[in-house]
């Protein structure tokens, strides 16, 4: 065994080691007893361990533990212990379908999940599909409910940007404004935010009237900021990458004192980082959107401080370690829903071992409802088996005093669009 | 749709390209343009200053002396077995890159961490080089006594021998993956082993990468310890006393010293928002190294030749503007000049190196702690940090950002201006540059600075 073993406490490892060797199974622990076969679950998680994803990749591979730690002390898999074997990709594609690779050949994993960037899922889906295992990614990206990757590839974890983008614009339209002024990275990351937004803020009756798509080399904003249209009511921004914090600095340099439009954005720009940080004041009274609110809220849900807690991360959204460690709250909850829909899954189709992975496929297929609970922390969701894709709630966020304060939650249904795929019509 | 958010591009490990754009979404708001102005000023003035004033007599100084306590066959043995027990946890244990004790050792404790204490204590590779004790077992065991004639290579294999290696940190896939490295190490270790087997252990010193490369850092250490027979003796100087003692540098040489410094530039350049716009990748959606794997290899070999011919065109240019005349064939005159004075850029390498990789040390360096806290994964404490204790939120923090940046602007200026005045010792004897004719090479040093710094404040996204 090449890979490291996490879940399972050292003594628990020992004795399952040493049973192993003696085939004495009926010595097993009691929470495991019932099971057919003592053999763990074995689950390959696709990590960012290095390369541009690492940030992310840290704190997944942290929530992935957490959740796996609360599944195993609840007794596992249909009676059977999980394991998780985390592979670096390096964020990069090539790397991604490797690792997909040793997953299923070597590792002979049960399912595969937890890739994030997008590149790296939409390399490494089509040996996922070539090799028949299950894939499930954490990415956000349209690319599952859109219909270009395959029956094996399912993102029942995390809603998708164009739902995302999509629930935000009744609520801007009906309380920030509704002539929007658009400033984007000018690639396909802003492209889908502009794609996405500029029809469904026409849906709610407002409209966008200045589309400043910035290239992405650029790192100085100043030039651009006069094209802002003095009519403009709404200022809604997705700038990424090291020039965020610039961004933020000119443009309330741009505003000075006085008035200012109201300025929504997207936490994906300052994701891990801290919204108290200097440089960004600017930023108090304007909103964001966020997956997942980093803040503990005064109405938090009754599983937030049990997940929180499990995850070590306290109620700023920082590691209980270091406070000013802040965690990529805003997605990492799709790592530990991930996990729990394979456990639901799993039972669900009677799992026994990978000969049983299309059955697993398609009872996570057959899954709607997933009520708020431990298992899906972040809020309740619906999925959708044809499209692979989950919808849920999004959370639009005040900054207030130096934290982000929720001020909105979307309802389901203003992140919904109509099936743009039927995974269930092709074959495995 | 994930893309690079300001904090995304932490990546780890040199294996992994050391972009930290949250770290450098802060540095974008520093003033670093004076910051690097004023370095450039200073060492111009100290080049100008140099030519009016007195250098500095670089005397080296005994501390004191003793003997060899384990000789260094046996420490070298030792450390091959080290090695060995390395290369089996890389293939047998953890895969992950920032658990596994090879890939920490290899990228953060060797590569980074033993660079810093050469630069400080001397060489301190030479002493638990894996090769010296094995090789030397092994040819008293074979009664092997001659050579096969690599010495007259020069410093050519260990030239090949750190292309590979810088390609393999820069450039390839998996650098960082624990069975790939493993079997790169094995595969290293035994190569040169057969090779030193047959020409001699002294061979190390000038055709084994590492060797060459910890001998010729560690030449700048303000520390340093001689070993004779059974004596050993520490010294103290300034910073390059050692230097000035050096015999000048053969062709094979300059090409060592022109590669690492070209190495660790490109190890810079390759992940900056300009080279990524140079080579038509999107600095926000990098796509992975394997999509730039051809690019950045003829990326390396370029800026390798760039800096040795931009280095040696300054050095050409200095003696053609010496007004008295010279004798001797030019080509004999620019050999006996280049020799001595690349020496001078020993301190550019070694200084950029310990600049680049400073964050690496303080981010990768909690992860060879928390290894040694708990090293078998089974939630000790050995070392008393808690669990979670691996943490970078100081990267985002602009009061440790700017201590960073601080510290990365004194070790790029102390190099450079240490570099200028070598320059102008290590040509004072014949064919001398005199006055004017130091301008080229004091202009070239004047832009290493200015590059230097660059590269540590320029947006990345790689």
């Amino acid at each position: 065994m090449t890979s490291r073993l996490i879940g399972l406490t050292p003594s628990r490892r020992t004795v399952l080691g040493g049973l192993a060797a003696s085939g004495a199974a009926l010595a097993l622990p009691a929470r495991f007893a019932s099971a057919q076969s003592a053999a763990p679950i074995k689950l390959g998680f696709q990590l960012h361990r290095t390369g541009i994803g690492a940030a992310y990749g840290r704190w997944y591979e942290r929530t992935a533990q957490a959740a796996l730690t609360l599944v195993n002390e609840a007794g596992g898999i249909n009676g059977r212990p999980v394991e998780i074997l985390f592979e670096d990709d390096g964020t990069d594609p090539k790397r991604g379908a490797e690792v997909m690779e040793k997953f299923a050949s070597q590792s002979n994993c049960d399912a595969v999940f937890g890739a994030l960037f997008s590149h790296v899922v939409v390399g490494t889906a089509p040996r996922a599909g070539e090799l028949k295992m299950p894939y499930l990614v954490c990415s956000e990206g349209h690319h599952v409910a859109s219909g270009k990757l395959n029956r094996w590839t399912l993102q029942p974890g995390i809603t998708d940007v164009k739902s995302q983008v999509q629930a935000m614009a009744p609520w801007i339209s009906s309380t920030l404004g509704k002539k929007v002024t658009m400033i984007f990275p000018d690639y396909a990351f802003g492209h889908d935010h502009r794609d996405a937004f500029v029809p469904a803020i026409q849906a709610a009756g407002g409209e966008v009237i200045e589309q400043i798509a910035i290239p992405p080399t650029e790192t100085s904003f100043t030039r651009y900021l006069p094209r802002i249209p003095s009519d403009t009511e709404v200022i809604y921004h997705v700038m990424v990458g090291p020039a965020v914090l610039t961004f933020v600095k000119e443009l309330g340099e741009f505003y000075g004192s006085g008035d200012r439009p109201q300025i929504f954005g997207f936490i994906d720009s300052l994701e891990a980082v801290n919204i108290a940080s200097p440089g960004l004041e600017f930023l108090e009274g304007t909103h964001f959107w966020e997956g997942h609110c980093r803040y503990l809220q005064a109405d938090a849900g009754e599983h937030e401080a049990t997940y929180r807690a499990a995850v070590g991360v306290d109620d700023t959204g920082a590691s209980v370690a270091d406070a000013k460690d802040i965690s990529t709250y805003a997605h990492m909850f799709s790592v530990w829903e991930t996990l729990f829909i394979l456990k639901a899954g799993m039972e669900a189709a009677g799992y026994q071992g990978p000969a049983d992975r299309q059955k697993l496929v398609e009872a996570i297929e057959a899954m709607t409802d997933m009520p708020y609970s431990i298992e899906h922390p972040q809020g309740a969701k619906t999925f959708n088996g044809k499209t692979h894709q989950v919808f849920g709630l999004q959370y639009i966020s005040k900054v207030e005093g130096g934290k982000l304060v929720k001020v909105h939650t979307t309802s389901p249904e203003d992140g919904m669009y109509p099936d743009e795929a039927d995974y269930t019509a092709m074959s495995f | 749709m994930r893309q690079l958010p300001a904090a995304a591009a932490l990546a780890l490990l040199p294996g992994a390209a050391l972009a930290h754009a949250s770290e450098r979404m802060v540095i974008l708001t520093l003033p670093t343009g004076w910051y690097i102005l004023g370095a450039a000023v200073a060492v111009a003035l100290t080049g100008a200053l140099a030519l009016l004033g007195r250098l500095p007599a670089f005397t080296a100084r005994q501390l004191w002396e003793r003997r060899v306590i384990v000789p260094r066959p046996a420490v070298s043995w030792i450390a091959a077995l080290v090695w060995a027990a390395l290369v089996v946890t890389g293939l047998l244990g953890s895969r992950d890159p920032m658990a596994n004790p090879l890939p920490l050792v290899v990228w953060t404790v060797m590569w980074v961490a033993l660079t810093l204490a050469c630069v400080i204590f001397g060489d301190l590779w030479r002493g638990i080089d894996p090769w010296t004790g094995p090789v030397r077992s092994a040819r008293r065991l074979l009664g092997r006594t001659g050579s096969i004639g690599l010495v007259r290579l020069g410093y050519l294999p260990a030239v090949l021998f750190y292309l590979a290696f810088a390609w393999f940190e820069i450039v390839s896939l998996s650098p960082a993956d624990p069975a790939v490295l493993a079997r790169v190490v094995a595969g290293y270790w035994l190569l040169v082993f057969v090779l030193a087997v047959a020409e001699g252990e002294d061979w190390l010193e000038r055709g084994e990468a590492f060797t060459v490369y910890f001998g010729f850092i560690s030449k700048i250490a303000p520390l340093w310890h001689e070993t004779q027979g059974t004596t050993v003796r520490r010294f103290c100087g300034l910073p390059g006393a050692q230097v000035l003692r050096m015999a000048p540098l053969p062709p094979t040489a300059i090409a060592f010293v022109t590669l690492v410094l070209a190495g660790v530039t490109f190890d810079g350049l390759a992940e900056t928002f300009w080279w990524l716009a140079l080579i038509g990748i999107n600095p926000l959606e990098f796509p992975g190294r394997s999509a730039v794997t051809g690019v950045n290899t003829a990326g390396l070999l370029a800026l390798w030749a760039l800096t040795g011919a931009t280095i040696l065109a300054a050095l050409a240019l200095g003696l053609r503007l010496v007004r008295i005349s010279q004798t001797g064939a030019p080509l004999a005159r620019f050999g006996a000049l280049a020799g001595p004075v690349l020496l001078s850029f020993l301190p550019i390498a070694a200084g950029y190196h310990v600049a680049h990789y400073f964050i690496a040390l303080l981010t990768q360096g909690q992860y060879v702690l928390a290894a040694l806290n708990d090293p078998l994964h089974r939630d000790w404490a050995l070392l008393g940090l808690p669990k979670h204790w691996v943490s970078f939120g100081f990267l985002s923090d602009a009061a440790s950002v700017h201590a960073i940046w601080a510290v990365q602007f004194v070790v790029i200026l102390g190099a450079h201006v240490l570099a200028v005045v070598l320059s102008m010792r290590l040509s004072d004897a014949p064919p001398r540059l005199s006055g004017w004719s130091h301008l080229p090479v004091t202009v070239l040093m004047v832009l290493y600075t200015v590059l230097g710094l660059w590269l540590l404040s320029t947006p990345t996204g790689a």
